[in-house]
């Protein structure tokens, strides 16, 4: 009885930092990715294509090589990881920071692809009318971009964050298994699994099924209103 | 440079003078090179006449500050919006100037009303309303619905009573109604000319339509190949076009109305205090209290204007009267004959058969004729 609640506990503790780094990944996902999304749907420059494919890399890279290079970087004997020691005084391989930058890279393109694709849709034209009424680049963006792409930015920020819960390679690798730190759910179900506690395993898992699936759910819904509206639209102004 | 037929304006005054706009551009751009240097008067309705291609859609872009040129200069009102020697370049959003789009442009996401709050609220003055506005666009009954479900029409009203929210103090306008059908056209006619009328806004109107400006505006550029090539009073303009064959050859006319006579579906117009000019009954311009002070602008293409050496009064033609040859120009195989009556300038072209059967000469006294139905206006106009 008591081994099983602190079980659940330590579990509760899983879910908690999976969370925590899922919401802090994609609020720094939504400040980089946005203003990348921008750059690469707006600019002309021949850079374009080399930052799109270094964007796009975690979709066909094992997680594991990523997880690799950045278990390197973050090392005290390199650059990263020591500029990160001497500002924080904390080294970064193995904790939460590095789990949260492994993530954000890691989910970058589930956050830059369909808000570039929105904002290439979107186009100057209205952007240039809301110029020629008095609204400055700031201005437009808030009034404008953001409420026209509004579904986009609900999109990345979901697949973002769902994506992040789901990760476990990389995780493993730059954050190895502290609880409370890196230890995370998709981590615990794996310990379950080697310890051959499938009733646990099975807890963990079927939750995160559930909730990827209403995540998911919820995006495909937002996005299936748009269709059905503009549908309307037309067989109104047909009539 | 440009041939300047009229000059207004005087150059050396264009920095101090308000309504003035000083245009100064010299840029390449990928396909063409546009080059101007022009001083315009901000007052009234200045069209903007070209073929496309000729680049009036980029120097409304230029002078609303969506495209950069590589050097030159833009004052409005003796303030300087661009100079490229003094590294000037006021942000599109600052100058000032408004621009109604051939596609509208209007804001999906937000109504009608929304649409127009917009531009209120980033205006600086604040000194029109936004309930007035709506009156002189007559948006009343659109103001709840979508953008998106507009028609063609209504969507450019609402772009031009955006536009005019804004209070800007020049106002592009760059083919608003080119998309548009006929009908509709001389309605948004009718009512650019009222909000001209009411709110004194200078307006810059570029259309490969020369119909469409000849309703509208009092100087006319006429653009070619990136240059401005003749500048001027409106119908002195259009006339000058007619040698260089390129647009309709036609006699361009500001009349006063002389009388309506609906039951003949006819309205007359006063040439001289003998000789009325009648063309078919225009509903759409009727406005009981201005009947007597109204201006019909219209115009009759040189080839409907035929000639005779005496006058015919038993003939269904309504109108005929006597002019004078001023000049006959021989064209491929057409003759070019200019003609005056009164004051009034005519064109017409006759057939070098018909012109050596009456043998034609300068000086000549001869009686123009033409139908009612050949005098267009508004709702009626032409493609040139």
């Amino acid at each position: 009885m008591s081994e099983s609640s602190l079980l659940a506990s330590s579990d509760m503790i899983a879910l908690f930092t999976t969370l925590k780094m899922a919401l802090v990944t994609t609020i720094i996902l939504m400040i980089i990715g946005t203003p990348l999304a921008w750059y690469l749907a707006k600019m002309k420059s021949r850079y374009k294509i080399a930052i799109e494919a270094f964007v796009a890399l975690p979709i066909v890279l094992p997680p594991t090589v990523l997880g690799f290079y950045l278990l390197i970087a973050f090392s005290p004997q390199h650059l990263p990881g020591q500029v990160w020691q001497s500002v924080t005084g904390q080294q970064l391989a193995f904790s939460f920071s590095a789990i949260v930058i492994g993530s954000v890279f890691y989910s970058l393109p589930f956050v830059v692809q369909p808000l570039q694709k929105a904002f290439e849709q979107l186009g100057d034209d209205i952007l240039e009318a809301g110029a020629m009424l008095g609204a400055n680049a700031v201005d437009r963006f808030f009034t404008i971009v953001l409420p026209i792409t509004k579904a986009s930015f609900i999109t990345a920020a979901s697949l973002g964050f769902a994506h992040t819960v789901g990760e476990f390679a990389i995780v493993l690798m730059i954050g190895g298994n502290i609880s409370g730190e890196t230890k995370v759910l998709s981590i615990a179900l794996f310990e379950h699994v080697e310890a051959f506690n499938y009733e646990k395993a099975h807890i963990l898992a079927a939750s995160l099924l559930v909730g990827s699936f209403i995540v998911l759910g919820l995006i495909y819904l937002l996005n299936y209103k748009k269709p059905t509206s503009v549908k309307s639209n037309k067989s109104v102004s047909m009539l | 440079m440009s041939r300047n037929i009229t000059n207004t304006v005087d150059k050396n005054l264009h920095e101090l003078d308000s309504n003035v706009l000083s245009l100064k551009f010299s840029t390449q751009f990928d396909d063409f090179t546009l080059s101007v240097n022009q001083c315009l008067s901000a007052q009234g309705i200045t069209g903007v006449f070209g073929h496309s291609g000729s680049g009036k859609s980029t120097l409304l872009r230029l002078i609303s500050g969506l495209e950069s040129s590589s050097t030159g200069q833009l004052i409005l009102n003796g303030k300087t919006l661009f100079d490229s020697a003094k590294n000037i370049n006021i942000k599109s959003e600052k100058r000032r100037i408004g621009l109604v789009f051939q596609d509208s442009r209007l804001f999906p996401h937000l109504n009608v009303l929304q649409n127009l709050e917009y531009a209120h609220k980033r205006c600086v003055n604040k000194q029109l309303k936004v309930e007035d506005i709506i009156q002189l666009t007559q948006l009343q009954p659109l103001l709840h619905k979508k953008t998106t479900l507009l028609s063609g029409g209504e969507k450019q009203r609402v772009a031009i009573a955006r536009a005019i929210l804004s209070e800007p103090e020049l106002l592009l306008l760059d083919e608003p109604l080119s998309a548009l059908d006929n009908q509709n056209r001389a309605l948004m006619i009718t009512l650019l000319l009222n909000v001209q009328r009411t709110l004194n806004i200078p307006m810059l109107y570029v259309s490969h339509s020369l119909a469409e400006i000849q309703q509208l505006a009092d100087n006319l550029l006429v653009m070619n190949q990136g240059k401005i090539e003749y500048s001027g009073a409106i119908h002195q303009i259009i006339h000058t076009l007619n040698n260089s064959q390129t647009t309709l050859q036609q006699t361009s006319l500001a009349l006063k109305v002389n009388e309506y006579l609906p039951q003949y579906g006819l309205t007359s117009l006063q040439l001289t205090p003998d000789i009325n000019i009648y063309l078919p009954f225009q509903k759409s311009t009727l406005n009981d209290e201005e009947v007597n002070t109204q201006t019909v602008r219209c115009y009759i293409a040189a080839s409907d204007i035929s000639i005779s050496k005496s006058e015919v009064f038993d003939s269904s033609i309504v109108n005929h009267f006597q002019a004078k040859i001023v000049s006959i120009k021989k064209q491929s195989n057409t003759l070019l004959l200019t003609l005056t009556c009164s004051d009034q300038v005519f064109y017409s072209t006759v057939s070098l058969w018909s012109a050596e059967r009456l043998s034609l000469n300068i000086d000549d006294l001869v009686y123009i004729q033409f139908k009612a139905s050949a005098v267009h206006c508004l709702a009626n106009i032409r493609e040139g």
